[in-house]
């Protein structure tokens, strides 16, 4: 009861605007001692050290790096604006760009708080420069940095194959489709709310003064699009042929971006420090509320929250249909208030017994709850994506425009997941064993 | 008076957001290093992988004070924007009287045993030519959180000034940096 | 109302198959012949976020008991290795008759009465295997620049012999291996490898040298052990013994289905055996280690020497015994 109550009383608190870390971490203090005392505490170390051994989550600091000094050589903005121009006529060009480079980082890490953030540096500011409705813009790069947890390589799915007992590589496979989905949906969305609602994306208008003809123009863009990327591709492209595993890759995109920098006359020492200034500035964000929230999780499971959801699970009724639908409810309706990680741990571990029983293909359940839990990152008002990229905006742009501007693409991740629990031959996937 | 407090104590989270920076870059080179030297060389050391995350530790934990200083910790601001500064101020002084010190104070006294039992067992790697003196990367955990204290006092008097009147509020400073 | 509730830490995941069932079976066994009167609670890794911290949990007192494996704690204290497996070392039946008739439990009981904590074995997942490889290992040469994944001792053997030991997160293991960022990797036996796929990606299957008798641990915190009353101490000993041995018959039958089924679904797996001078070498190289540290550590060496002449007692009679029976059945 107490781990209810807890999250109660955290909603509120966040509202008072202290920041999001210390709020949970707070929290957690607070009932802590109530329910158990100090002694709980010294768990707190063990908690902290296994963030500090967890490898993977170094692709934070470098991909962070790679996008700030993307950002600060203009790079960035160049091959957003070009992109965007390249669209032509089309509104939103920015935004659809987004989604693209956002699916292309979304291959090379797993890790959502590397390239929410990345993209937030990346193209949040250009698309203020373009007057972007506020909304979509944030919205696009949410859903755009979120994507890396379907596309393979994602520790979602590594933790869901752990947890069904399937392969890893199983579940990469059987992800692409729905990822590569997704990412067409996006598309599609901004294009066409964007060729109704004018005004929502401005067009991009490159170089407007010089007046080149238009294939000259064309040239120009395509001459500013393939150095940045190249370098994306680059580190695609260590994973791919050997050279690097998905953390060190992120390595080779810092140093990339570095050089890259380098070849347009960009670099300074004053930049680099710059960069890594920020990036220390804003990995510190996204660690300080992984250990706020190791603090909540750690009082909200000790308190015996964890069996309380557990027991609410075993209620669940029996039959195909009505157990994938209500699963997936309970999953989404979870996912609002607690972390991936534990819904993964506390709760498939229930529901996968109970979907091997009715004869449901264990890969093809993993993926839907995969996609479910990405949404998780989506939804307001924990939503760590959320978070992560208020973080990294400026101050004009509100909890709210974000808050507002992920709805959309939650309905479209939800209407693939049902896509996907009613079609999931479409995607290659047998329901089946 | 205040402000020289405050002066002093911001300049203390900036050295420790300096200290980070450094080991940022340190840390890029040292990945980037290893891949290739995987790669290309066929060789590589344990303690040089092991190092990788240990300097990683270092960035974010130690970040975190510097975080503190520039107004870096994202906040939800659906109420927050439309408070008076006074009471943003009361805010931030009352989250970290209640929340942000006892959180650490409690993290740097769990801490204490942990620290000590890999001293006093002369704990090192568990792998081929990994590093030793595991106590030391384990001390940076307590280290850190007494560094966000400091931190943190500076952050009280600043918002005790704001309070008081003495100083505009801060914006969030990461718009002066990225755009 | 159990009269004690205790709680346990394990090393695992919530749901790990065979050695979290273990953890489980120990801990019903526990409240069904205490009637009740002591229970069980257990908390997997997802939980406490400790995989590697049990032994100090245990220790500080945070659980009173823990299940994992004792080499992992070899960095801070070398002697806990040898209540696991040993390379080149005793096989399972023959280690289970070191740890209760041969003197091995008085010996972990001097390595761990130092930190506070009565160590018990706790299941064995029989011989491991010496991992996946791209590439066939023909001679010595083959494992220069080799490039590894393998922790722990068996790591520290193998970089002797120039294999490049490389640290791989678990989770980018498939990708890893997959990719050619590395040429080879380590992980338990056909009872827990199908899991990871690594049967798809891979082409050859080395039978193991390494770990012949991974036994895993449970710990008790000393003090709140000697709390218990007599008949709960000895009901927690007999539900420890039982399920470890349990959770050996357990792992032979799921190694047994699955090298069966890797057999018929995946008959491009080559299961393949080091070449004599490979393991020759190796066995050279996890001798002089050994020594080297032997002559650090009198307790090291008091340990080692017990082991190594009671294996040569053991190995005898299984050379008489199992080995003579199975050399004649499968010529
Ligand atoms: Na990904
Ligand atoms: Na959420």
């Amino acid at each position: 009861m107490i781990g209810l109550i807890m999250f109660a009383v955290c909603l509120g608190l966040l509202l008072l605007g202290f920041p999001v870390a210390f709020t949970f971490g707070g929290a957690a203090v607070v009932f802590g001692l109530i329910a158990e005392g100090q002694g709980m505490f010294a768990m707190m170390p063990h908690r902290i050290w296994s963030v500090m051994n967890n490898t993977i989550l170094m692709a934070i600091p470098l991909f962070i790096f790679m996008g700030i000094i993307l950002q600060k050589s203009k790079l960035a903005e160049r091959l957003l604006e070009s992109m965007g121009f390249l669209f032509g006529e089309m509104r939103g060009g920015v935004a659809i760009s987004t989604i693209l480079v956002g699916a292309l980082l979304a291959a090379s890490t797993g890790v959502v708080g590397a390239s929410v953030v990345a993209m937030g540096v990346i193209s949040l500011p250009v698309m203020l420069k373009y007057n972007y409705d506020k909304k979509l813009a944030t919205g696009a790069i949410c859903a755009a940095g979120t994507l890396g947890q379907i596309i393979p390589p994602s520790i979602i799915l590594i933790i869901l194959g752990d947890v069904f007992q399937v392969p890893v590589g199983d579940l990469f496979m059987a992800a692409f489709w729905p990822g590569v989905s997704l990412v067409l949906f996006y598309v599609i969305y901004i294009a066409i709310l964007t060729y109704f609602k004018k005004d929502l994306a401005p067009p991009i208008h490159l170089d407007g003064k010089e007046y080149g003809t238009k294939k000259q123009q064309v040239i120009r863009a395509l001459k500013a699009i393939i150095p940045p990327l190249t370098l994306i591709v680059l580190v695609l492209g260590s994973i791919l042929f050997g050279v690097a595993t998905p953390t060190e890759s992120s390595a080779v995109g810092g140093v990339g971006a570095v050089i890259l920098a380098g070849m347009y006359r960009q670099l300074s020492i004053k930049m680099v420090w710059n960069s890594a200034l920020e990036t220390v500035k804003i990995t510190a964000m996204v660690f300080a509320i992984l250990v706020g929230a190791t603090a909540f999780s750690m009082v909200f499971t000790y308190t015996g929250g964890d069996y309380l959801v557990e027991d609410f699970m075993m209620g669940l009724p029996a039959g195909k249909w009505g157990f994938l639908i209500l699963s997936m409810l309970v999953i989404m309706v979870l996912g609002f208030f607690i972390d991936f990680v534990e819904i993964s741990y506390i709760i498939v571990p229930i529901l996968a017994p109970i979907a091997a029983n009715l004869g449901i293909n264990p890969i093809w359940y993993a993926i839907l709850v995969a996609m479910n839990l990405q949404t998780s990152f989506l939804t307001p008002p924990f939503g760590f994506s959320l978070f992560y990229l208020k973080g990294v905006s400026p101050s004009e742009v509100k909890t709210t425009d974000i808050y507002k501007g992920v709805v959309p693409f939650i309905i479209i991740q939800v209407f693939v997941l049902a896509i996907l629990i009613v079609f999931p031959e479409f995607f290659g996937i047998s329901s089946i064993y | 008076m205040l402000l020289k407090v405050e002066r002093i104590l911001d300049r203390f989270s900036d050295v420790i957001g300096w200290i980070s920076a450094v080991l940022m870059l340190v840390m890029l080179v040292n990945v980037f290093y290893d891949a290739i030297l995987r790669y290309f060389f066929r060789t590589g050391s344990i303690a040089m992988q092991e190092l990788e995350w240990h300097i990683f530790s270092i960035v974010f934990l130690f970040g975190i004070s510097y975080a503190l200083k520039e107004e870096g910790h994202v906040r939800v601001d659906v109420l927050y924007d439309g408070f008076s500064p006074k009471v943003k101020a009361i805010v931030n002084i009352a989250g970290t009287v209640f929340f942000l010190i006892p959180l650490a104070y409690l993290i740097i006294s769990g801490s204490i045993w942990f620290v000590h039992e890999s001293y006093s067992m002369g704990e090192i790697s568990g792998d081929p030519g990994g590093l030793t003196h595991t106590y030391l990367i384990k001390a940076v955990i307590p280290l850190s959180f007494i560094f966000l204290i400091i931190s943190a006092l500076g952050f009280v008097v600043r918002n005790i000034r704001i309070y008081r009147g003495l100083e505009p509020f801060p914006q969030q400073k990461i718009e002066d940096n990225i755009l | 109302a159990p009269k004690y509730r205790w709680k346990l830490a394990q090393t695992w995941g919530t749901g790990f198959p065979i050695f979290g069932d273990a953890v489980i079976k120990m801990a019903d066994l526990v409240k069904e012949m205490s009637n009740g009167e002591m229970e069980i609670r257990i908390d997997s890794a997802n939980k406490h976020k400790a995989a590697f911290g049990v032994l100090d949990m245990v220790k500080a007192g945070q659980y009173e008991m823990g299940h994992s494996a004792s080499y992992y704690w070899k960095g801070k204290d070398m002697n806990t290795m040898f209540f696991t497996t040993m390379p080149f070392g005793m096989i399972a039946p023959e280690q289970y008759a070191w740890f209760y008739y041969g003197g091995g439990m008085e010996l972990m009981k001097e390595v761990y009465d130092r930190h506070g904590v009565y160590s018990y074995p706790g299941g064995n997942t029989s011989n491991q295997m010496g991992g996946w490889f791209q590439k066939e290992i023909n001679s010595l040469s083959d494992l220069q620049g080799l490039k590894m994944r393998v922790p722990g001792f068996a790591g520290e053997v193998l970089s002797k012999l120039g294999v490049v030991v490389t640290n791989i997160p678990p989770g980018e293991l498939y990708t890893a291996l997959d990719r050619g960022t590395i040429d080879a990797l380590e992980w338990v036996g056909p009872s827990l490898d199908l899991n990871m796929g690594f049967h798809k990606i891979a082409p050859y299957y080395y039978t193991g040298w390494h770990e012949p008798a991974t036994e895993l641990q449970f710990l008790v915190n000393q003090k709140k052990f000697d709390a218990l009353p007599k008949h709960l101490q000895k009901i927690l000993e007999v539900a420890m013994e039982f399920s470890a041995y349990d959770m050996y018959a357990r792992s032979y039958n799921d190694s047994a289905v699955n090298i069966d089924k890797l057999g018929t679904e995946y008959p491009n797996v080559k299961v393949k055996t080091f070449p004599k001078d490979v393991i020759a070498a190796m066995k050279v190289e996890n001798e002089k280690l050994l020594q080297a540290s032997a002559a650090k550590d009198p307790m090291f060496k008091k340990i080692y020497d017990a082991q190594t002449a009671y294996m040569k007692k053991a190995r005898r009679w299984t050379e008489i015994s199992d080995y003579a029976y199975l050399k004649d059945n499968l010529e």
